[in-house]
């Protein structure tokens, strides 16, 4: 097979010979080839691009029992050549299949070019680049709901602007609301709070902060570690259990949103209560690292109750 | 207990405006801690750094147009989408904190983890003001 290949791939090979090679070629190989006049005088830079490409990544993944016909970019052949197919892009009659021999590695990996473009080194970087951006944004398309239906780049974007902004907007709107609900948390002590904290520590206070300053970060540290990483359904059920508490001086109010600097992971999990062991006092925190989406705990329920 | 609960005063409004303010950039202090590896981020975070220091001039900066675009090569081939891609790059490049600086490639990436950080952070807060409301509701029964 790859004796029949070489020959088509050399330059030396002129049109009308590696056109009834090709025919030659059985369909049990997927293979996608360049179509081009004048085969790349480089094909170690097409390997290259190729592999970098998402394209070829993604075919990898196929199965090579997979037996489509060589996709042939030759006009006439085209037709013939993507029947075999179930996909079919309708860009720019790009060819659909994305087979590739992944297993059986052929000397020479092949990006496929779309009808009549250049496949010289700089338009295959470009290609490459492309079709990353092209994969980020499938991506994209993926996360932001609804957007797999749009098509059209322009549209898709739009939605994805949506997204954000919308996201942006209810986190302003929550402040908002925030700010109403409850009058009696004190907080005013953020600004102080904010040239205070460190970023070791990555903790946010929403609250009184008279201790505020008096804390010491380091000393904060024992704290955090005695912190346990709650499991999601304890945290369900303490929301509806009032757990008691040791007293708390009124200007100790504090609410720590916490979100773990160092944690790589993508979800939230709230914390536990912990006693503050500079101010003796039990501290309110709402900890939120990112594991597991739950509920805050319902602490500030009970200092809330003790400020009556 | 009835002085307690009207603690809002008569310019309450002007307050919850500033606390809201306060918070939101609470919020995002938490949300640019989140994600430390992020470029968003870090861009997010430099930001709320100058707020802290000169409010006002910051709030300039920051809503101001960017002097330099950077040109963005697309995806899309025909000249009209092209441009109708890039308006759309540049406004996302806008919104995604840090995103003037990106490429589209980068810019993409940045966006999908922001967003994820955005949902994460909504649903902190949400949470925090349903808890609040039951709060409230639940000790306005007792008084």
């Amino acid at each position: 097979m790859e004796d029949e290949i070489h020959p088509l791939l050399h330059p030396a090979a002129p049109s009308g010979a590696s056109f009834t090679a090709l025919l030659g070629l059985p369909p049990s190989r997927a293979v996608e080839l360049l179509h081009e006049p004048t085969f790349p005088s480089d094909p170690a830079l097409v390997d290259r691009a190729a592999r970098f490409s998402v394209f070829a990544a993604a075919s990898s993944a196929q199965s090579t029992e997979v037996s489509p016909p060589p996709p042939l970019e030759l006009a006439k052949k085209r037709k013939d050549a993507g029947s075999g197919n179930g996909k079919a892009k309708i860009k720019k009659g790009k060819p659909a299949e994305e087979d590739t021999d992944g297993e059986n590695k052929l000397p020479y990996v092949h990006v496929r070019a779309r009808r009549g473009q250049a496949t010289d080194s700089h338009s295959l970087a470009e290609r490459a680049r492309r079709e990353k951006i092209n994969a980020r944004m499938k991506l994209l398309q993926e996360l932001v709901p609804g957007c797999s239906k749009i098509s059209g780049t322009a549209l898709v974007l739009d939605e994805i602007i949506n997204h954000v902004q919308y996201l942006q907007r209810q986190v302003e709107y929550l402040s908002m609301r925030l700010a109403a609900v409850n009058p009696r948390i004190d907080f005013s002590g953020l600004d102080n709070f904010i040239t205070s904290t460190t970023t070791e520590c990555g903790r946010l206070t929403i609250g009184n902060t008279k201790a505020n300053s008096e804390l010491d970060p380091q000393q904060q540290q024992p704290v955090w570690s005695e912190v346990g990483v709650s499991d999601a359904n304890q945290m369900n059920n303490s929301t509806s259990s009032k757990r008691p508490q040791s007293q708390l001086p009124q200007n100790q109010l504090q609410q720590f949103w916490h979100v773990d600097l160092l944690n790589a992971q993508n979800h939230l999990q709230p914390s536990i209560w912990a006693q503050d062991e500079v101010a003796g006092s039990t501290v309110p925190l709402l900890v939120f690292d990112r594991v597991n989406p739950v509920e805050p705990s319902i602490q500030s329920n009970q200092q809330l109750k003790m400020e009556l | 207990m009835e002085n307690l609960l009207s603690n809002a005063s008569p310019h309450s409004e002007t307050l919850i405006e500033e606390r809201g303010k306060r918070i939101k950039i609470a919020a995002e202090v938490g949300l640019a801690r989140s994600s430390g590896g992020r470029l968003w981020a870090r861009a997010l975070r430099r930001r709320l750094h100058r707020q802290r220091k000169l409010p006002q001039q910051a709030c300039i900066v920051k809503n101001s147009t960017p002097p330099l675009m950077k040109e963005v090569p697309l995806v899309a081939d025909v000249a009209e989408e092209k441009d109708e891609v890039e308006d759309r790059v540049r406004a996302l490049q806008r919104l995604v904190p840090g995103g003037e600086e990106m490429e589209v490639e980068r810019l993409f990436e940045e966006t999908a983890d922001y967003i994820e950080a955005l949902r994460e952070q909504v649903g902190v807060m949400r949470a925090l003001a349903c808890l609040l409301d039951g709060i409230e509701s639940t000790d306005g029964d007792k008084l």
